[in-house]
């Protein structure tokens, strides 16, 4: 196999790791990039509505970092590390000007300042966007910058797994999509990026690359994902395509609808209304729809007509392109049909706030795909962004240091490389039987079910003992294409055994878990219990077993109470 | 289902089609492969081939990934036009052709890598020829200074600055394969970043791209195709604006300017575009006489007697063309 050397390697093309990218580069380290699509492909693009961030001069005159940090916390309902959360609102500012010098083109105040609206579970409007396309101009700027750097990108080079020495991290083999050729990447920091994992249920807003491939290969290589339990289920999704209609929308003051016109939010969030965190609103939507109060099909109403059509095409004019081209309505005059759908992913790597893995040295992750624990059970519109890139140049920074500090290692890691390569070869060697699509479908559905929006013991082993069987089927996976040229269904049977290593730990953490906190929701266990439960979870996969450990939750100032909107 | 009303969807029919790929392997050159599935109103393009992988032949390959028309990755050629799969829907595409069939193929111009998979190198690297990315000035990224950008100024340079590197408009364009023409993209992400107030590259950019906006055909086949409504051939005006401004012109540029200028003038002068005269300024007396005996040898010499005439108005013509000015 072929070898390539770098001081470090970043897998994911996304925000996070460009961003960590930039800076290990910026400080005269060879970085490679590997991402399985072309970065501006990458999903960071899909967000939408903004990036929060307090910016001294530039904010409400009575908010400051406290108020943002306070939000967080208690959007997470209480599972967020506070020191993260502080490190979020305190870099907020910056992350957001650097963009903008770098050219990002933010909507503006008409003095030329950057401009700011409301999203759910803010107390004061931090939120700066790009009309409703932030991210995808956000992702855009960070890539022009990052590619003028000298940084190597593989595009379309696919990640296999991590090379680990003892219990240190050695590299990561890839495969380039073209040729199917592994390559040995050696290095000796592996930053891992590679975003979220929405194709493991059936409804998703995500792109259909997000197939939680840095989650499993984290898991096999023998580390832990945090709180895998709290999966995001955004209340806004367009019937029935599942394309995001931005919380923008509610920002700016649109307003959810049952089928008798109720603005039900007002039972639900008193206070907050509409704009209450998203799992309050998800679960609100699924219970009128569930007590018959929704349209037939399954969906509520986004009523934005009475904002204005001049309004509505500068601020949100990808919500009206989505309902007209996907729906067939015109937010300008007729309200959205909208219903939850799997969104963001808090769980995962676990990792401190500077990106590094506490247990594997040279293993870090930032993006989605760590879990800093500034989300904690639920997190909050326009943040993810921000986290992207705040803890994306943490990341970076503390690569820099462990490069400095860490000499190269002599040993040999040709054979765990090779033994990797076979391993992916080995379990699409049937040379007849299932493919894929037929294991995945199935996968998809049970999650949605059984691990969605509402949860319960009985459904929860039901899918444990289904997805265990289906994962057996994994190994026996059957290959049709035997192309040697960019033999997509190859990469998808590597997905698919990716999204199963983590679907059996997400819904063992799931029943573990008992008691209902952010996006977790146990209708066996409808209550916050912070007695036994204010505490991380930590998985491991073993093999066939998951093992579960804890981790306390760092509180510094925010002592937990009752979590009302 | 209720029978339509305001915001309840109306029970949707459904429809089997008949989908033909072209598909190609290296090995095995290229072939049609036909799939037939049931599709509704709302199925776009993308879930069509997801549904063709997942449920009938894993065989396919394609890119896809943000299913939003953001990320550029499902460019193709459907029903013979270039298009991103995901803004497609099936049902859209029976309806205009009233036909049950869709043909599906990889984009024009790029070499294909397998099926609807093409290589994309060449828009890439035309990407990159125009600098992409701001550079501010040194005080503000050391902070000592403050990017303001008025409303309009970002509403305008967002036009541009929505490019999300699909590569339609490159397929699209009749005159890509003149290797000193950026193309249309480029041409477009250049000018966004020339535009920009807050840039300090300004003259290097305007060197870069003013040569090769006059290689642009206006022929609009590039906004034609753009899934985020960007007008290249707009940003592509805009920087043959500026040619006047910076020394060292080119022969393409000489030649356009002194077109532009003739059209001008002709019209100013008689109301209309007197071709014969505009044609003898832009490209000199000696090259018009060359290529008036070429047109004499080919038989099509009847065009050159035509004759023109001004325009019976021409003092109205005169005053709207002085007010433009």
């Amino acid at each position: 196999m072929e070898k390539l050397s770098y001081d470090a390697v970043v897998v994911g093309g996304g925000l996070a790791g460009l961003m960590t990218a930039y800076v290990v580069a910026s400080s005269g380290f060879k970085v490679a990039v590997i991402s399985k699509v072309f970065p501006t492909r990458s999903h960071s693009a899909a967000a939408e509505g903004g990036i929060a961030a307090y910016i001294p001069g530039n904010s409400d005159p009575n908010d400051d970092p406290d108020y943002m940090t306070y939000d967080t916390v208690k959007g997470g309902d209480y599972l967020v590390d506070q020191d993260a959360a502080e490190l979020l609102s305190q870099k907020s500012g910056e992350i957001v000007n650097l963009m903008e010098r770098w050219g990002a083109l933010f909507n503006r105040q008409p003095d030329g300042r950057v401009a700011v609206r409301y999203f759910g579970g803010q107390t004061y409007p931090r939120t700066r966007f790009v009309g409703d396309k932030t991210g995808m101009a956000l992702l855009h700027t960070t890539f022009e910058q990052t590619s003028g750097l000298g940084v190597d990108f593989y595009n379309e080079w696919f990640a296999l797994d991590l090379v680990k020495d003892g219990e240190a991290i050695r590299g990561v083999v890839a495969m380039e999509m073209k040729s199917m050729n592994p390559y040995l990447f050696q290095s000796r920091a592996v930053v891992l990026a590679t975003g979220g994992m929405g194709m493991m249920y059936k409804h998703t807003t995500n792109s259909y690359i997000n197939t939680g491939d840095g989650y499993a290969m984290a898991l096999r290589v023998g580390a832990s994902i945090k709180d895998p339990e709290f999966v995001q289920f955004h209340p806004t999704a367009l019937y029935p395509s599942d394309i995001l209609i931005s919380e923008a929308a509610r920002g700016e003051g649109g307003v959810l609808r049952n089928n008798k016109g109720e603005r039900f939010m007002t039972k639900y969030a008193p206070h907050k209304l509409d704009l209450a965190p998203r799992d309050v609103v998800s679960r609100a939507i699924i219970t009128e729809i569930r007590e018959g109060r929704g349209f037939p099909g399954g969906y509520v109403h986004l009523d934005l007509t009475h904002l204005g059509e001049n309004y509505i095409k500068e601020r949100l004019s990808l919500a009206i392109e989505a309902a007209e081209n996907f729906a067939g309505v015109n937010p300008i005059n007729e309200p959205i049909p909208v219903r939850p759908a799997q969104h963001y992913y808090m769980g995962g790597v676990d990792v401190d706030t500077n990106g590094a893995n506490p247990e594997m040295p040279g293993l870090f992750a930032a993006g989605e795909v760590a879990c800093v624990s500034v989300h904690g059970a639920n997190r909050l519109g326009s943040n993810s962004l921000l986290e992207t890139l705040v803890f994306g140049r943490e990341t970076g920074y503390t690569v820099v240091e462990f490069l400095k500090r860490t000499g190269e290692r002599s040993s040999s890691v040709q054979e765990e490389a090779e033994r990797i390569v076979k391993e992916a070869y080995q379990f699409v060697k049937s040379e007849s039987g299932v493919h894929f699509g037929e294991i995945q479908e199935t996968m998809r559905e049970i999650m949605w079910d059984k691990v969605g929006v509402f949860r319960d013991e009985e459904g929860l082993k039901e899918a444990i003992s289904k997805l265990r069987e289906l994962r057996s089927g994994v190994s026996k996976m059957y290959v049709r294409d035997r192309s040697k040229v960019y033999n997509t269904e190859f990469f998808n049977a590597l997905e698919l055994r990716n999204m199963m290593d983590l679907a059996v730990v997400i819904s063992r953490a799931a029943l573990d878990r008992k008691e209902s906190r952010g996006a977790h929701y146990r209708n066996d266990y409808p209550k916050r219990d912070d007695v036994n439960w204010l505490k991380h979870t930590l998985a491991y996969l073993r093999g066939e077993n998951v093992e579960i450990a804890y981790k306390p939750v760092r509180i510094t100032r925010w002592k937990p109470e009752e979590r009302v909107y | 289902m209720e029978a339509g009303g305001k915001g309840v969807l109306k029970m949707v029919e459904q429809r089997e089609v008949k989908v033909r790929v072209k598909r190609f392997d290296t090995e095995k050159g290229n072939w049609w492969a036909e799939y037939k599935l049931v599709v509704d109103w709302y199925t776009p393009m993308t879930e069509v081939l997801r549904r063709i992988k997942v449920e009938i032949d894993p065989t396919l390959s394609y890119r896809a990934a943000c299913h939003m028309g953001v990320c550029g990755s499902c460019s193709m050629k459907i029903n013979g036009k270039p298009r991103l799969a995901c803004k497609t829907r099936a049902i859209e595409l029976l309806n205009q052709t009233g036909d049950e069939e869709i043909v599906v193929e990889p984009m024009d111009y790029f070499p294909t890598v397998k099926d609807l998979v093409v290589d994309m190198s060449d828009f890439y690297s035309r990407m990159f020829k125009v600098k992409p990315r701001l550079h501010p000035a040194r005080e503000v990224m050391e902070g000592k200074a403050e990017h303001r950008l008025k409303p309009e100024d970002q509403r305008t340079l967002w036009k541009f600055g929505q490019c999300i590197w699909c590569g339609l408009c490159v397929s699209a364009c009749p005159a890509i394969e003149d290797q000193d023409f950026l193309g249309p993209a480029a041409q477009a992400k250049g000018f966004r970043f020339l535009a920009d107030p807050r840039d300090t590259l300004t003259e290097e950019r305007a060197k870069l791209l003013i040569d090769s906006a006059w290689r642009c055909t206006y022929c609009y086949q590039c906004f034609e195709v753009c899934p985020r409504d960007i007008e290249p051939v707009e940003a592509v005006k805009k920087t043959r604006a500026m040619s006047s401004l910076y020394k060292g012109r080119s022969e393409v540029v000489r030649v356009g300017v002194r077109h532009s200028e003739a059209v001008a003038e002709s019209i100013a002068s008689t109301g209309k575009i007197m071709e014969a005269l505009v044609y003898t300024k832009g490209y000199g007396a000696s090259q018009a006489v060359k290529d008036m005996i070429f047109l004499l040898a080919s038989g099509r010499g009847k065009y050159l007697l035509v004759k023109e005439t001004s325009v019976k108005n021409i003092e109205e013509v005169k005053k709207i063309v002085g007010g433009a000015t």
